[in-house]
């Protein structure tokens, strides 16, 4: 608890920072929401001016961002100029539909990425790993719009899947379980893009890091006793290249909200992506700051999440 | 050329390596071209129980490939390998797992070769688990105690991890571990080569009082003619793959007798 309570003071202090920075930087952006408005030529400026006064927009920035952090307070986040509601309200349900397509695809892209690093670093001239690495290679290449285009166009194709969106128009009386599976044909999608997209990001940290472990004189040693591969693995050099694997798990932990926005976009799924881009376009600058503030709470989550895993794991950090 | 057994050893021999060879062949990443490295050429020699036979040689002559093939870290290309009679290349998993239990090799950076994450205990406890089927009813505990006393490592170093450790009380550790499975054959490759001198006296002693104790052979893989003399019953010279010179140290290691040492 000692050695958290600092890291967490820390992690606190730096999203205070990152929320200031990122709001003084909006501010200083040329233009706001009621910019466009002027072009109108039948509103008056008055009337903007007014409806600036009414929103605020018209205080110096620091005055905003403690009105807006007070609103944080009270789970407001501000209130979006777009919608016509609190940011807070906006946003739960948004981050919710967000955080159950990319945990699902980290899980799946994690699950993937293991075994196949392992097979790519244990048996590095194996025609699996040959194929693996040719497979890996080809996925790094292909950018992630593409590939949520390919999928796109593959279902539009088959149409065994649903090409967009989180549920089908079904009749109210649909049981639990219809739903269920019916979220579930839609999730296959975007799950399918995300784990294509990163998987193969993680089998390459997966593979550098238990290849380095695998080549060591203490494996070889081992080896050398007569120690079964598995057991070589499991209790040697899987332990041992855990640590740089943690670091990462704890950056994707963090990215979880931020990851999935091109292809939410592309494969309309209701998540913070479509929100974030729509609040950049029209300058609703309070949605804006509560998409980049959570994605900064998440990314120093991630942080502290590895750092205790790390902790937690690897009895040299505990000794230090 | 082989070592023959030296007038000054009657006991009988424990390995015999009939021309060995050795080669690596590395493809080329992008011209996929194969090229092919000699590291070990009609290599024969003979190790006699309790003795230690210093292999000498300049970096690159094949001294670490030689130890590695006689722990079965690398496969030779031809020749054989009799341990006690026994071709131990031709070996069934099961035999080659018992033969493995009595050669043993100790690398010459300990820093690296043991287990980071691991407390000295569980280091010298690790190859007992392994083979824990040899040990029928044998307290693991005591016997690491016992292994860590013989080779002067206090209590006050059991729960350490190597980097806790300094260079001459990681090779201990290394040595105990070793000679957890009461081998017949320790191979020493460079083993005492990272110590200071102090501490590579203290080590030579120590290996000095297990031999005498146990009777253990040793392969002592080194580039320092000094401690070879200093610890060797004989000495085989290794230059580009190939034993060029074999003999009593007295012999091998007088330069003005041997230019190539």
């Amino acid at each position: 608890m000692a050695k958290v309570a600092p890291r967490v003071a820390h992690s606190c202090l730096l999203l205070l920072a990152v929320s200031v920075l990122s709001f003084a930087l909006l501010s200083a952006a040329p233009g706001n929401f009621f910019d466009e408005l002027r072009l109108n030529p039948s509103i008056s400026p008055e009337t903007v001016a007014a409806l600036k006064a009414q929103y605020g927009v018209d205080q110096p920035w620091p005055a905003r961002y403690f009105h807006w952090l007070s609103s944080i307070v009270h789970g407001e986040f501000g209130y979006s100029l777009s919608y016509h509601c609190s940011v807070g309200s906006l946003l739960w349900p948004r981050a919710r539909n967000t955080l159950l397509l990319t945990s699902l695809a980290m899980l799946f892209a994690w699950m993937l990425a293991i075994p196949w690093g392992i097979v790519e670093a244990v048996k590095p001239n194996s025609w699996l790993s040959h194929i693996t690495s040719w497979l890996t290679s080809t996925l790094l290449g292909i950018p992630e719009l593409v590939l949520g285009l390919l999928l796109l166009f593959f279902a539009a194709r088959t149409s065994w899947v649903p090409t967009g969106g989180m549920f089908s128009s079904n009749p109210s009386s649909a049981s639990a379980s219809w739903k269920l599976a019916d979220l579930a044909r839609h999730l296959v999608l975007p799950v399918a893009a995300l784990v294509l997209g990163s998987a193969p990001i993680f089998v390459r940290y997966v593979r550098s890091a238990v290849a380095e472990v695998w080549g060591a004189p203490f494996i070889e040693h081992m080896r050398g006793l007569g120690i079964p591969t598995v057991r070589l693995l499991y209790r040697h050099a899987l332990p041992v290249a855990a640590n740089s694997l943690i670091s990462v798990f704890g950056f994707s932990l963090g990215a979880l909200l931020s990851t999935s926005l091109v292809i939410e976009i592309v494969l309309s799924w209701p998540g913070l992506g479509p929100l974030a881009l729509e609040a950049l376009l029209s300058r609703d600058i309070y949605v804006v700051m509560a998409v980049v503030l959570l994605s900064s709470v998440f990314l120093v989550f991630g942080n502290l999440v590895a750092d205790l895993l790390l902790y937690w794991s690897d009895p040299r950090i505990r000794t230090v | 050329m082989a070592v023959e057994a030296t007038a000054a050893s009657t006991a009988p021999t424990l390995l015999r390596v009939e021309d060995l060879c050795l080669a690596y062949e590395v493809r080329h990443r992008v011209s996929r071209e194969r090229t092919k490295t000699i590291a070990l050429q009609d290599v024969s020699l003979e190790l006699c129980s309790g003795q230690t036979l210093a292999l000498v040689g300049p970096s690159g002559s094949g001294k670490s490939s030689l130890a590695r093939c006689l722990v079965l870290l690398e496969r030779p290309s031809s020749g054989r390998i009799l341990y006690q009679g026994q071709d131990i290349l031709k070996l069934s998993p099961d035999a080659e797992k018992s033969v493995r239990q009595e050669l043993h090799l100790i690398f010459q950076d300990s820093a690296t070769a043991l287990n980071p994450r691991f407390t000295v205990q569980e280091l010298v406890a690790e190859p007992l688990l392994i083979h824990k089927s040899i040990f029928p009813g044998v307290n693991f505990n005591e016997k690491v105690r016992e292994l860590l006393d013989q080779v002067e490592l206090g209590k006050t170093w059991h729960d350490r991890r190597p980097l806790e450790l300094s260079g001459g009380q990681r090779q201990r550790v290394a040595i105990a571990r070793g000679f957890a499975l009461r081998p017949k054959i320790l191979v020493l490759d460079e083993a005492l080569s990272a110590l200071d001198l102090s501490a590579q006296a203290q080590l030579a002693n120590l290996l000095l009082d297990l031999q005498e104790c146990h009777g253990l052979s040793y392969l002592y893989v080194t580039h320092d003619l000094r401690m070879a003399r200093a610890l060797a019953d004989e000495v085989a010279v290794l230059e580009a793959g190939r034993i060029v010179q074999s003999g009593l140290p007295a012999e091998v290691l007088t330069p003005s007798l041997q230019p190539v040492s």
